[in-house]
């Protein structure tokens, strides 16, 4: 079940996409000239289904190499359990997804990247990022697919993350 | 490894014009030779004084207008550093209204006016790798302010370890200080530390604390459950002279051959052992000449095996000399540590009255939840302590303290050990899930001891304390007028205190903390959460009064909203669950009135946007009587301080995507509609 709230929010964007679409569609004849502009828009806006992270965004195998590296990288602070320590936060319960509730993938993705880990903050490259998302999602219970966690910070902003399942 | 020479690039930035516009910094010149104190409405120490109380009388913020209190300005600390931070710790100190603090990823020092948060200076060091290599990295818990009357100076500890004097008015350093302006910290130490200045770990991440003219320094370590070795630099706890920043004592908190508690590490193990320092706020009394040193774990947070005995000073309070370093009296919380019970919180210095009789008293909370009084002057327990016997444990090689003391009062104020009455329980059906969750770890009481990781279980020992339960670093606030001690508490935060033989090259320890891998193979884990439930029942945070004159508690009640993953939760639909706390760190506030303190975690409740909510509870009673929301999690102890006449809270918030950031909250003015 997710908050009232939230649902709110992804009805108003799932109307603001709608409207883009039909924007885009009155606009492409008008402007033959703008159409890889408006190609990406319409592109986006055919995507109005936005996905969560209940929606089978990484794949069993990337989590699997996302775990070594979280184990050489993250757990010498976050703790195999995720549970945190003194100075490092949880990475699961409820602290975690309180903090990300309604963030994008890709929120998280810089988040990580820039700021991780403390000592040497930007040594793990885009692809090892995703890597350890994809293994933080399994381990909070997400549910795995087909396809991987894309490293590309587009992408990965069209990924909400959403704690409660819906 | 190679020994890299330490090169320092220091940076001042004077905001030029501010400081003659400041009419505060002529009110600090005015104020020469008077202490500066939360009294007077300034917030000079860390924790207001030096005594750890977090209390300051101001009273024009109360229950009645705490919910109009509006945003005053804001500090947003991205650019103190190469990067953003979110993890912004800092308690600010007001003297002569000018802010001080710690900010940034490489603990810049700011000065802000405190009426507007205009930067009047900036001051920080590129300790490039010797930085980077840092145990206790980031901005830090803040600084500390010293005046002689007639100047002032702003002290602090870079994450390299350095002991820095500042002009207070500039920013600039103090030639005259140590070595041009700074003290290296990694030098001067009885033991050298290895392998070099550059990468050798020690650190500290709190504030100085000064005490008559002597700035007393912490020593902290990396996190302690899987340690490279056994063998690691020591946590020496050091006074130096705060006007030449001469070094004038050193108390060795693990005893060298030939000097007391020596002998309370069999095989000679001491000479090996490291770590032990003191990362937490040190508290000093000033009036009695007495420094209180709450003591860390020795090397290796759950295996001790080789250290075998009671291992002094190792989760000990310890109170010393604060012109000497000389050892006064000692008491060990936890013989032979294995828990990681850590001493975390900052001594409480607490005059009260027991049994119609004055007793200058110091209190000690901590992760087990437990608050430990005592007479300050003699050590002596003010309510007895039971000698209880424990577990003796089976992990090969581990040491093992047949008993371990416990208050007889005050009751414990928050969850330790982990047995079945504490499973979660909502429902039947969560009942039995939570049963079997916690069915492949070990159970018990308080000091339980840790196990051998078993893939068929048990996996590990849970307790609620070791790394996140109970008090930590914020510790706790204490009332002098009322003798009440107010201590904010994590209830719900497992840890599992499970072992397993390290991986070739990874450590020299016999045992380090992990699970073992599931049969399959592959890597071990374990989740500890029931349907994304908390696997403990609540309150999973709380707030608790404690009357010091009696030991008996005056109110205890859940702080923080009910999280959003337990409100929406679709197991629980249909039941009506009272406000549950949160589990996380809320450092309090006490004024006149009121007990302050910010949720740990952000919710959604409508009509409130998502956030987080500063908290204000009548403190005589513990009832909620108002709140305003911050943007994230309180992550720093809020302070207070009045200038012109005017009362303000400042409050460190930060986490998630959230990135650090000051807040400073005031009444609105009483002409403004």
């Amino acid at each position: 079940m997710m908050p009232e709230s939230y649902r709110g929010q992804l009805r108003q964007r799932v109307r603001r996409r709608a409207f883009t679409l039909l924007a885009a569609l009155v606009a492409i004849p008008l402007l033959a000239s703008g159409a890889a502009a408006n190609d990406v828009e319409v592109r986006r806006a055919a995507d109005a289904a936005e996905r969560t992270t209940w929606d089978s965004v990484f794949s069993a195998a990337q989590a699997e190499r996302g775990q070594s590296a979280y184990k050489d990288a993250c757990a010498r602070c976050h703790r195999e359990s995720m549970a945190g320590a003194d100075e490092a936060p949880a990475l699961t319960g409820s602290a975690f997804m309180s903090a990300w509730n309604g963030q994008t993938l890709g929120d998280l993705h810089e988040r990580i990247r820039t700021s991780m880990p403390t000592d040497t903050p930007g040594v793990y490259g885009r692809q090892q990022v995703a890597d350890v998302i994809a293994y933080m999602l399994q381990f909070n219970g997400y549910p795995a697919g087909a396809a991987e966690l894309s490293k590309e910070s587009d992408a990965l902003k069209e990924v909400r993350f959403v704690a409660g399942k819906p | 490894m190679i020994s890299h020479s330490f090169t320092s690039r220091s940076r001042c930035t004077l905001l030029a014009g501010v400081l003659l516009a400041a009419p505060s910094l002529l009110h600090a010149q005015r104020a020469a030779g008077t202490p500066f104190t939360t009294a007077q409405g300034e917030w000079p120490s860390h924790t207001g004084d030096t005594k750890g109380t977090r209390y300051s009388p101001l009273d024009q913020i109360n229950a009645a207008n705490f919910s109009s209190l509006e945003v005053a300005w804001r500090f947003k600390t991205d650019q103190l550093g190469p990067r953003p931070e979110y993890k912004l710790e800092g308690t600010p100190l007001m003297v002569g209204g000018v802010l001080y603090t710690t900010a940034g990823t490489r603990r810049a020092v700011v000065a802000l006016d405190a009426v507007t948060g205009e930067l009047l200076w900036m001051h920080s060091e590129n300790e490039g790798e010797r930085g980077a290599a840092a145990p206790r990295p980031l901005s830090g818990r803040g600084l500390s302010y010293w005046t002689d009357g007639k100047s002032a100076r702003i002290l602090y500890i870079t994450p390299g370890y350095q002991l820095i004097a500042l002009d207070a008015k500039t920013g600039v350093r103090i030639r005259t200080f140590g070595d041009s302006g700074a003290v290296d910290l990694k030098k001067q130490m009885d033991t050298p530390v290895l392998p070099d200045l550059t990468t050798g770990e020690i650190g500290y991440q709190g504030a100085p604390v000064i005490g008559r003219d002597v700035v007393i320094i912490g020593a902290a370590f990396r996190e302690g459950g899987s340690p490279k070795s056994y063998r690691n630099n020591k946590g020496d706890i050091r006074g130096f002279d705060v006007r030449t920043g001469k070094k004038l004592w050193t108390f060795h908190t693990i005893p060298r051959k030939g000097e007391y508690g020596y002998d309370s590490w069999l095989n000679n193990s001491a000479d090996d052992a490291g770590n032990t320092g003191v990362w937490t706020q040190i508290t000093v009394d000033e009036e009695l000449g007495l420094v209180y040193l709450p003591v860390e774990s020795p090397t290796g947070d759950y295996f001790g095996g080789h250290r075998p005995g009671n291992n002094l000073y190792g989760e000990s309070l310890v109170c010393v000399d604060l012109r000497t370093g000389v050892r006064k009296w000692h008491y060990q919380i936890v013989r032979h540590p294995i828990w990681d019970f850590d001493l975390a919180s900052a001594p409480i210095l607490a005059d009260i009255t027991v049994g119609g009789k004055a007793v200058k008293a110091v209190a000690l909370p901590t992760k087990q939840g437990i608050l430990y009084v005592f007479d300050r002057v003699t050590g002596v327990p003010v309510w007895p302590f039971e000698e209880r016997a424990v577990e003796k444990g089976e992990v090969p090689g581990e040491w093992y303290a047949p008993t371990q003391p416990i208050p007889t009062k005050p009751a414990a104020y928050a969850r330790n050990g982990v047995t079945l009455n504490d499973l979660i329980d909502f429902t039947p059906a969560l009942k039995e899930a939570g049963l079997a969750v916690a069915s492949r770890f070990k159970l018990g009481p308080i000091f339980t001891p840790p196990v051998l990781s078993k893939a068929d279980g048990p996996l590990a020992t849970l307790s609620n304390g070791p790394t996140n339960g109970g008090s930590n670093w914020p510790g706790g606030s204490f009332d002098p007028e009322t003798h009440i001690v107010y201590l904010a508490a994590t209830n719900a935060s497992p840890s599992p205190l499970g072992l397993v033989v390290p991986a070739k090259g990874v450590s020299d320890m016999n045992y380090v903390r992990g699970f073992a891998p599931p049969p399959g193979g592959g890597r071990g884990g374990a989740s500890m959460s029931v349907q994304g439930l908390p696997l403990l029942k609540p309150p999973y945070g709380t707030i608790t009064a404690i009357n010091l004159d009696n030991g008996e508690f005056v109110w205890q009640v859940p702080h923080g909203e009910t999280p959003d993953a337990i409100r929406n939760h679709e197991a629980l639909k249909g039941l009506t669950i009272p406000r549950t706390g949160q589990a996380g760190y809320s450092g309090t506030l006490v004024t006149k009135t009121l007990v302050i303190a910010g949720d740990p975690e952000v919710t959604t409740l409508a009509p409130r946007a998502r956030s987080a909510v500063l908290r204000a509870y009548d403190k005589a009673t513990g009832k909620e009587v108002g709140g305003v929301t911050i943007p994230a999690p309180q992550s720093g102890s809020p302070m207070t301080y009045a200038v012109n006449g005017k009362q303000y809270i400042v409050v460190a918030v930060s986490g998630g995507p959230y990135s650090g950031e000051y807040i400073a909250f005031r009444l609105p003015n009483a002409n403004s509609r």
